[in-house]
């Protein structure tokens, strides 16, 4: 803390470091001022204005976002002038995008809706000409971008280059017609786009989406989120499988928020998009067991497992029990393994257990 | 790993050896790019171009096979120009003389000579990561996978040791686990060396206490683990229980594996898909995938997180708890009524004190999960290891010497082949290949061959070509690329269509077993007959070059 | 994240190089950059030279030039089958209704002019021989003399914003960084204004004498000239100039960069103008820091126009004193442009504070019935006739709830209809709106559309969200383009309530 250095949010004498924001100081002491184009992980923008508040001694409302906090600096954010402002904002943004919230809302939940709870809007201004242009024949399964949704907040393309690091997207044209892009709008598939979803995640207005989910047809805030740990690689990141109880089916994967688990608000191509497998139509469903003649039959789980078992036993009783091998995955969950050495070990006393465990 | 994923943001020097973290790790990979955006050195070691030496203030090009040659010769900067932690070394580490001996006949210029790797820039590196304190050194498979994968490992521990680069934030000895619960499957005793908990399974004390926790006396034989499993099938070994491991894709010198299959008195495969290794099988239980049950996996740094049942199997496929419960009441073994997971990992925790603090109750209250050890209910979780000292009283050194690799290019075989992942697959790809997107980006096998190899082979971008090896031969696109050095070819293994590891050697290290995937001769043949249209031309647009 | 070998600034350079954004071009310039695709697409979009490399003839739909027929113009040009798209000003205010061609040489423009004397700062139609007489007096006498006489010169910013030359320079001189820059912003391009395309064309050596002064006195090596990319004549100009003062040896120790706009008005805008020479999308950077802490690469940077640059020989030459009482009511002399329905168009330098009746004169009278002027660019919005002796200074206009900004002062007589002039300068904000902030971004897409409808149905009813939008625009916008692109339309509404359908005091909140 700069020493003795206090800023007045609101009235609350508050404490900074050199260098913060008026935002991060005001979360702190939970002061909420309203975002929409802000992200700790990123750079800001300073370009939704959502966050302007007033500071003593200057004739315009600065961004909280970006203004960096001074010592004796005088700040209030829930003046008639910054509530006016957030109205105004949320009402020209829907008069850009969308004004029913259903309807915007369809897929992914709309941040704008969200703000609009809180703050109001300024009302319903005349329904603003879309100028900005989409890339439907974009080919690539995963990632829809919706041109009519979106607000230019530069969330995406800065995760896209500030966090992935790889600047597949931009900020493309200019004034009405800026929109996302890629180079020359080529498909995303055709870029050094490595499709982790990280703009849909950061998207507020859906803008982003997952073309899956889109297909589905069920928005988001009718699924249940059930938190779980990716079973890829060994990152360990936590996501919401987003389920649909009724029809028992995964419609997509989310990032829980940045800051609250290991991989802080992201995902890779793999967990955000490739759980298909789990509702493929070549699963598994049914014991087999093989047949004289080579070929499989389904079989129930009673005559299943009593083969495994005695086939086992009976190799143990002919061979020793260290002429079996029992190899596991890393793919298992932790209590599947301790289960899986015990058999070896308790069941059938040998230590030839172990599986694919390079690093 | 020592230290956390979190703490990588904070590092101010990142050593990357053998990882393609971009790929393999994204999430980690974006952790580097943040302390690199933040002004964090990054020096990355690997024979290919990988993403991340885009970003890099160093890429140390490597001869595969040559890590101790590069390794044992920063430790020679370190010691020569005294750069060594010498507080550290007399206060938590014993046998540094060893190191300092051995290392002293790796000067840079003969490291050159052998690795390719400039001697300044060796310097450069070694300087730069002894003089940084929070310098961290990130590793996986393109360390371990070598018949010297433990000496790789030892040459990187003595950097650490000889720096101080231990018990400290965002520093630290790191390999990055390939699958998301490799830690957790270790952790749970899944190796026939330890018992739950990294309690040697050697040691009389733990096997008595086993045979009394589970009522049946313990095994004094010694176990076998995967590699040399791998070599008795069908000899020694008679009965296979395969839980989740596709070892027909996976394993080194398939073309054996298969043969010593066919020679298995049972074959048991418990999976979520009729797998390679299911035409080898007489059982096949259908279990259940991560999303259909509950339990945990341990992440990298050793992270206890939750997973939950978000649907129910597809028909009559179970959970492998439940299956395998199941096998061991059949087998005379009574288990407990488990009703969920909680209570297997409760008695499992109970058994093994480094997780004895952890229970499914602590980990459902915190979204972060839980850094073993932990050994009591009110302990909290630990971010880095060897905070208070090393671990094992006193850091020991180990002086290695370089060994070459077991195969290296020669007349007949010209070329070496390394193999590895890509971003869009993973592993067997039993998941990611069902997976329209990911398929579509990346539908076929490739091989990566650096433009003057294919210049003088008269191979075209995007020809076929078959790979050849002492071991078999497989089909395969190529991909001109500078990627690779010259005289190097690289594949991804994840195509069953294209069994790369039917060109791998099984030759595996001789402490750890594992195969060395890194490194094998081979020759490239291009074939002119049929050239399959390619079907995406654009799913590797963003690493040709 | 920009891989290690990334070459940023070159990409605009390169595009422009390759002929704009046709196939295969951002492939190629990300081949020999490193800069990532995407970027260099995202860059090219942005600047309409760049973005529409098949254009041939731009035709010009300023305000002036649209009064004056550039839609008959526009009707010519495509009869011939040649591909002509419009551009917001093209800085030919005094040639309207004008056109561009590229890759054309243009012929020398006749312009109306004071008559040289020896009480003006820059003086066009001076021939003299040039002798670098200011930068030996700044040699001689040392940095501090220097900015003591700017500071009594009271000189202020003449691009738009009037602030005090001496105060940038003190905090530059103040910074510990010593890597500095100085920048000439010389992409003029509001409309009604054309007076850096003379200083450079007549002046060019007045110019580069102030910038090298600049350079001396802010201890800066590297100097970048930030020329307008349609100003092809004014550069060769400078180009020349530049090679045979460099002769005299008092300009050694310096780099010259001439960098070539691409078609931005918001580049005039000096945080866009250093995105610009960054090789990125020009769009203004929040403030603060503020270019003098933190401009060009991160260091301090000194940001002039044209015609303050210019001014400084002159201060230095004759000292602060004789330059700033030059002006009536302001210090200098100023140039101002005259354009749009006066007899003779041209770039006047009279003294600061001259009033509107008096530049009427110096440029031959209005041509018809004065009905309202814009005294200093678009954004300057309207005054009506009854303003003409107001003094054209920073403060009185400032008062009367206008600007003198870049002193492009457009003349309209009473054929104009003040609802088509409104939207004459809605359409140039929208097209000009870099995109991004929403209150500017879309806020000048709503007043376009809002008069357009209103146009069609005369319906007063269709004007009911403008006060609340015109507001945030003003509140909430981060520069300046959007703080007062509804100027025009709130002037108009004011002064000219009946055209509007309104009464004369509801419009006047």
């Amino acid at each position: 803390m700069a020493d003795g250095q206090f800023v007045i949010i609101d009235g609350n004498e508050l404490s900074f470091e050199e260098g913060e924001t008026l935002l991060q100081v005001a979360a702190r002491a939970d002061i909420e001022i309203p975002t929409l184009c802000y992200d700790e992980r990123l750079s800001p923008a300073g370009a939704c204005r959502m966050c302007l508040v007033e500071v003593e001694g200057s004739r315009l409302m600065q961004p909280a976002c970006s203004f960096k906090a001074t010592g004796g600096m005088v700040v209030r954010t829930q003046t008639p002038k910054v509530e006016r402002n957030r109205r105004f904002l949320l009402s020209l943004h829907m008069a850009d995008t969308e004004q029913d919230r259903e309807r915007a809302e369809d897929a992914n939940p709309s941040r704008i809706f969200d703000l609009a709870d809180v703050h109001g809007t300024a009302g319903c201004f005349p329904k603003v000409e879309q100028k900005r242009s989409g890339r439907p024949q974009d080919v690539n399964k995963f990632i829809e971008f919706r041109p009519e949704r979106c607000i230019n907040c530069s969330l995406c393309t800065r995760y896209c280059e500030q966090i992935e690091a790889v600047s597949a997207i931009t900020l493309a044209g200019r004034g009405a017609e800026t929109t996302i892009s890629t180079a020359d709008a080529k498909s995303l598939t055709d870029t050094t786009c490595e499709l982790c979803g990280g703009c849909v995640a950061v998207c507020p207005t859906g803008a982003m989406t997952e073309k899956p989910a889109l297909a589905y047809g069920k928005p988001e805030k009718e699924l249940e989120k059930i938190r779980t740990t990716c079973n890829f690689c060994g990152v360990g990141c936590q996501l919401d499988l987003n389920v649909d109880r009724e029809a028992n089916r995964i419609v997509k994967a989310t990032s829980p928020p940045p800051g609250t688990t290991v991989n802080d608000g992201s995902l890779c191509v793999k967990g955000r998009f490739a759980n298909d497998f789990v509702h493929h139509e070549e699963r598994l469903t049914s014991p087999l067991i093989r047949q004289e003649d080579g070929s499989f039959r389904e079989a129930s789980w009673d005559e299943a497992l009593d083969r495994v078992v005695s086939g086992l036993q009976g190799i143990a009783d002919r061979h020793g029990e260290d002429a079996l091998a029992f190899i596991s995955s890393s793919r298992c969950t932790g209590e599947e393994n301790y289960l899986f050495q015990k058999l070896s070990r308790a069941a059938f006393r040998t230590h030839n257990v172990h599986q694919c465990a390079a690093t | 790993m020592t230290n956390s994923i979190p703490e990588i943001r904070d590092a101010d020097f990142l050593f990357v050896t053998g990882s393609n973290t971009t790929e393999a790790h994204p999430i980690i990979a974006m952790e580097m790019k943040r302390a690199v955006a933040r002004g964090a050195k990054l020096a990355v070691s690997d024979p290919r171009a990988i993403w991340l030496t885009e970003i890099a203030d160093w890429h140390m090009q490597l001869k595969p096979g040559s890590d101790v040659w590069l390794l044992n010769a920063m430790a020679h900067v370190i010691v020569t120009e005294g750069l060594e932690d010498r507080e550290f070394i007399e206060r938590a580490t014993e046998n540094f003389d060893s190191v300092r001996e051995t290392v002293l006949r790796y000067p840079p210029e003969e490291a050159e000579k052998h690795t390719g790797v400039p001697a300044e820039m060796i310097r450069e590196v070694a300087r730069a990561y002894a003089g940084t304190k929070k310098a961290g050194i990130y590793y996986t498979l393109g360390i371990t996978e070598h018949t010297t994968g433990t000496d790789n490992v030892y040459a990187l521990s003595n950097l650490v040791l000889m720096t101080g680069h231990l018990g400290v934030r965002s520093a630290g000895m790191n390999p990055l686990r390939g699958q998301n619960n490799v830690q957790g499957a270790n952790d749970a005793g899944a190796t026939p060396v330890f018992y739950p908990g990294y309690q040697s399974a050697s040691d009389p004390d733990v096997r008595d206490k086993f045979s009394k926790a589970w009522g049946v006396e313990q095994s004094s034989n010694p176990g076998l683990n995967l590699n040399q499993m791998m070599k008795v099938l069908g000899t020694d070994l008679k009965g296979l229980y395969l839980m989740g491991e596709d070892i027909v894709i996976s394993e080194p010198n398939v073309g054996r594996v298969e043969e010593a299959l066919n020679h298995m008195e049972l074959v048991v495969v418990q999976d979520i898909f009729f797998n390679e290794s299911c035409r080898f099988a007489d059982v096949i239980l259908p279990a259940a995938c991560y999303a259909e049950k509950d339990g945990v996996f341990t992440n990298s740094d050793r992270r206890v997180q939750r997973v939950r049942k978000a649907v129910d199997p597809p028909g009559n496929a179970r959970a492998d708890w439940q299956i395998l419960k199941e096998i061991m009441d059949r087998s005379g073994l009574e288990q407990p009524d488990y009703q969920h997971p909680a209570e297997i990992y409760a008695e499992m925790a109970s058994l093994a004190p480094k997780f004895s603090g952890i229970s499914h109750e602590r980990l459902n209250a915190d979204p972060k999960g839980l850094q073993w050890p932990v050994e009591t209910p009110d302990a909290p979780s630990t971010e880095y290891l060897h905070k208070n000292g090393v671990a094992r009283g006193k850091g020991l050194f180990q002086a290695v010497d370089y060994r070459p690799p077991f195969e290296s290019a020669d007349p007949e075989y010209p070329l070496v082949l390394s193999t590895g992942r890509t971003l869009y697959h993973y592993n067997a790809a039993t998941q990611t290949r069902r997976s329209e997107g990911l398929s579509g980006k990346q539908p076929e096998c490739f091989v990566e061959v650096h433009p003057r190899d294919a210049r003088r082979l008269g191979i075209e971008d995007g020809q076929m070509a078959d790979v050849v090896t002492r071991r078999g031969r497989v089909r395969s696109r190529v991909m001109v690329s500078r990627q690779v050095r010259r005289g190097a070819i690289w594949m991804p293994f994840h195509f069953p269509d294209t069994k790369t590891n039917a060109l791998t050697t099984d030759a595996g290290d001789a402490v750890t077993g594992t195969g060395e995937y890194k490194v094998c001769a081979a020759r490239l043949e291009p074939r002119t007959e049929e050239q399959p249209e390619q079907v995406f031309p654009g799913a590797y647009a963003a690493i040709r070059v | 994240m920009l891989p290690k070998n990334a070459r940023r600034e070159e990409v605009l350079d390169r595009l422009e190089e390759q002929g704009g954004l046709k196939p295969g071009v951002v492939q190629r310039v990300h081949q020999e950059t490193g800069v990532p695709e995407a970027d260099i697409y995202g860059v090219a979009t942005f600047y309409h030279l760049l973005a529409e490399p098949d254009v041939e003839v731009r035709v010009c739909q300023g305000l002036t030039c649209k009064v004056l027929g550039s839609e008959a113009l526009m009707r010519d040009v495509q009869s011939t089958g040649t591909s002509a798209c419009y551009a917001s000003c093209l800085g030919r205010c005094d040639q309207a209704p004008a056109l561009w061609r590229a890759h054309h040489q243009e012929p020398p423009l006749h312009t109306g002019l004071t008559e040289s004397h020896s009480g003006l700062a820059i003086d066009l139609e001076n021939h003299k021989k040039y002798k670098l007489k200011a930068l030996q007096k700044l040699l001689a006498q040392g940095p501090d003399w220097v900015l003591g006489q700017l500071e009594t010169s009271e000189l202020t910013g003449r691009g738009g914003a009037g602030f005090p030359a001496h105060i940038k320079w003190r905090a530059i001189r103040g910074q510990a960084e010593t890597e500095r820059y100085i920048v000439l912003n010389a992409d003029e391009g509001e409309p009604g204004t054309f007076k850096d395309r003379e200083v450079m064309l007549r002046r060019p050596d007045l110019v580069l004498e102030g910038l090298a002064i600049a350079a001396k006195c802010l201890e800066a090596a590297d100097i970048y000239l930030y020329i307008r990319g349609e100003f092809q004549g004014p550069k060769q100009a400078m180009r020349d100039a530049l090679t045979r003062l460099q002769e005299t040896g008092l300009l050694d120790g310096l780099n010259w960069h001439f960098v070539d706009g691409h078609g931005a008005y918001i580049c005039g805008e000096e945080t866009a103008l250093l995105e610009a020479l960054e090789g990125k999308r020009g769009m203004p950077r929040m403030k603060p820091p503020y270019p003098v802490e933190k401009g060009f690469r991160g260091k301090p940077t000194l940001i002039q126009n044209v015609e303050t640059i210019a001014c400084l020989p002159a201060i230095l030459r004759q000292g602060g004193e004789w330059f700033r009482d030059l002006g009536k009511t302001e210090a200098g002399t100023k140039l101002y442009c005259l354009s749009g329905h006066v007899r003779r168009p041209g770039v006047y330098e009279v003294p600061m504070g001259s009033t509107m009746a008096e530049l009427l004169d110096q440029a031959g009278g209005v041509d018809g019935n004065l009905k309202a002027f814009s005294p200093g660019g678009a954004s300057s919005g309207f005054l009506p006739a009854s303003e003409v002796d107001i003094p054209m200074d920073f403060k009185s206009l400032r008062d009367a709830g206008s600007m003198l900004g870049s002193a492009g002062v457009v003349v309209l007589n009473d054929t104009v209809d003040m609802v088509e002039a409104s939207l004459m300068q809605a359409v140039f904000f929208e097209d000009e709106s870099c995109g991004q902030c929403a209150p500017c971004r879309i806020g000048t897409q709503v007043i376009r559309q809002t008069l357009e409808r209103y146009l069609e149905s005369k319906d007063v009813a269709v004007l009911a969200h403008l006060n609340e939008v015109m507001w945030g625009m003003g509140e909430a916008s981060i520069c300046g383009l959007g703080q007062a692109a509804y100027w025009p339309l709130q002037s108009a509404m004011k002064y000219f309530p009946q055209e509007f359908g309104l009464e004369a005091d509801s419009a006047n909140d």
